[in-house]
């Protein structure tokens, strides 16, 4: 939708991002469904792949990885984006769980969440089996002859801190305990925003960054523009939000326009959008337009949001 | 004399005990530093130095030294595994799995801080120990830790340990036969020691034959175990109809079965200097006859 009066300005190369994500996508649905097959005791298969094989899914994490390997070397290692996606699902599966008591009924991309169908011991079995998955695919199915094993270190390393307790699982924690707010209530949104949102995009920019052999200082560049990315995404939902409702009287109590009203948070925004591109700049001068468009089309698309992902 | 010289060996594994014991809770301790949020990183400190009896890190310790490396180049695996055996124990007791109130005379974490937390603090320790052993091991090649990261991914994903808790989540207050009982267990419990023994082993600089020896020691474990040894609530298993070895075999031929293991177990270790294999030798008594 074009509602949205952020700046979309492209930068001079144009790039087909619905072509790129769609193409991708196909091909790591594939990667992933060879990667969970249904075995013994099949259940807890089923369970894994039933949150992991949805069709909707979008597989921005994986797609932004692999955008940013493409940025010093084309190489389709999609291994990554597999984990990259169950790490990701571990994250809903403890939001789903821990946020609505075990009990509602809630959709996750307007299917029944795991629990649902499955039972909330499943589901929580089925995340502590797809998070070691995600790493045994790593090390498994990475050549070493192609990346480097101390290169494999550093994206587990950097994959576990992303979920771990100083980062998804804090935010996750934060948002709960601070459910009806009060005090420091910017501060718990933003901390809240940062790291729910923020650090997966983060992890897909950086270990992209780090499957390439970036330099430390390329690295902690790709962790500001995967950072910027990801909290803008958030942002711009929040603003799309409460212009569907009408108005600032949205019903999510972190949203970022409850808290500081629609103006600030198109400012927030565009803010963002400038980091991340400043980010890119950078880039550009170093390896080129080409290899650094599908990273821009990425902070436009969290903006204008002009296609539906996967559809035709 | 020959019981004299099994007391003297007694006493030196207990000793060997309570100095890697030591040695494994100041690691602990220093791996998860009280951070923001302070309460997620208060559970998961409550469950993680809870005064567990630290079995995992030690075969990891006792063969990474049988094939010759030291104690600080296992020290970061022994501990991981020790965190992924921690959140596995705080899941299991979920309301949601087995309900249990008490473990190890303590409350169970979600019963101190509550079910969302208990969740996440588990989840937390799952992912602190990848991260643990890919930042924290020196003085081994990254080859090696990468090998050991497969070993414990595979020990605790749907191939391990998970495999085990769905059956037995799936048998609780149905009849379990023996080959399902074996199914269970060496899922739910032997997996984990395997990876504890093979890690330590890839850490210390094992060639290929001593780390499939690794494999092969942990058969089983703890056949004879009974609620009460693990901490847990009294007679729950038997209330629920959890299926145990002596249950299905009764407590005779449970103890013949485990004194085989143990022998095979011990088969294994004939192969290295036999002063270097004692801790081991120990180990397998210990996790196979101990009693509170």
């Amino acid at each position: 939708s074009s509602s949205s009066s952020l700046s979309t300005a492209s930068n001079s190369v144009q790039f087909d991002l619905k072509t790129y994500w769609t193409a991708l996508i196909a091909e790591i649905n594939k990667k992933l469904e060879e990667a969970i097959p249904v075995k013994y005791p099949e259940r807890i298969y089923e369970a894994m792949r039933y949150s992991v094989l949805d069709e909707a899914a979008k597989r921005a994490p994986p797609v932004m990885c692999i955008a940013s390997i493409h940025l010093s070397i084309i190489l389709s290692i999609l291994m990554e984006s597999c984990s990259i996606c169950c790490l990701r699902f571990t994250r809903l599966r403890s939001s789903m769980m821990t946020s609505h008591a075990w009990t509602t009924l809630r959709r996750a991309r307007g299917r029944p969440s795991n629990h649902t169908i499955y039972g909330v011991d499943m589901a929580i079995l089925a995340g502590d089996a797809l998070f070691p998955l995600g790493f045994q695919h790593i090390v498994t199915n990475t050549p070493p002859e192609v990346i480097p094993e101390n290169r494999i270190l550093r994206v587990i390393a950097e994959f576990a801190r992303a979920v771990g307790s100083t980062g998804m699982a804090a935010g996750q924690f934060v948002d709960l305990r601070n459910g009806n707010g009060n005090g420091d209530r910017e501060r718990v949104v933003e901390f809240v925003q940062e790291k729910k949102f923020g650090e997966m995009a983060e992890c897909s920019a950086v270990c992209g960054g780090l499957l390439a052999g970036a330099a430390d200082e390329e690295v902690a560049r790709l962790r500001r523009y995967g950072r910027a990315v990801g909290v803008l995404y958030q942002v711009v939902d929040d603003v799309m939000e409460s212009r569907r409702d009408g108005g600032e009287g949205v019903k999510n109590k972190k949203s970022f326009v409850r808290l500081y009203g629609l103006e600030r948070a198109m400012e927030r925004a565009e803010e963002l959008r400038e980091e991340a591109k400043r980010v890119l700049d950078g880039f550009v001068k170093v390896y080129g337009e080409t290899k650094v468009a599908p990273l821009y089309s990425f902070v436009d698309y969290a903006v204008d949001r002009s296609f539906v992902v996967g559809d035709g | 004399e020959n019981q004299q010289v099994f007391k003297e060996t007694l006493f030196q594994f207990e000793d060997y005990m309570v100095h890697k014991a030591k040695r494994v809770n100041e690691a602990l301790d220093e791996a998860v530093p009280l951070r923001h949020p302070l309460k997620i990183h208060e559970a998961m400190r409550y469950s993680l130095l809870a005064g567990g009896k630290r079995v995992r890190p030690m075969l990891c310790i006792a063969s990474c030294e049988l094939v010759g490396g030291d104690e600080s180049v296992a020290l970061p695996v022994a501990c991981a595994i020790e965190m992924i055996h921690t959140m596995s124990l705080i899941h299991d007791d979920l309301p949601c799995m087995d309900d249990d109130d008490y473990r190890r005379g303590k409350l169970t974490n979600h019963k101190a801080f509550g079910e969302e937390t208990a969740l996440l603090a588990g989840d937390a320790l799952l992912f602190l120990a990848f991260e643990h052993v890919a930042t924290r091991t020196a003085g081994v090649s990254p080859e090696r830790v990468v090998r050991a990261v497969a070993e414990m991914s595979a020990a605790v994903g749907s191939e391990g340990l998970v495999a085990g808790q769905v059956l037995d989540v799936a048998s609780e207050g149905q009849e379990v036969d023996l080959r399902e009982l074996e199914y269970i267990h060496v899922h739910k419990t032997s997996k984990l020691l395997e990876a504890a023994v093979v890690c330590g082993a890839i850490m210390g600089g094992g060639e290929t034959v001593d780390v499939e020896r690794m494999h092969r020691l942990i058969v089983s474990s703890d056949v004879t175990k009974s609620s009460e040894e693990l901490g847990k609530t009294a007679g729950k298993d038997l209330k629920t109809k959890k299926a145990t070895y002596p249950r299905l075999m009764g407590i005779e031929k449970a103890r013949e079965f485990a004194d085989i293991l143990v022998a095979e177990a011990k088969g294994e270790l004939s192969h290295f200097d036999s002063s270097k294999a004692a801790p081991l030798h120990g180990l397998a008594d210990y996790i196979a006859y101990r009693q509170n």
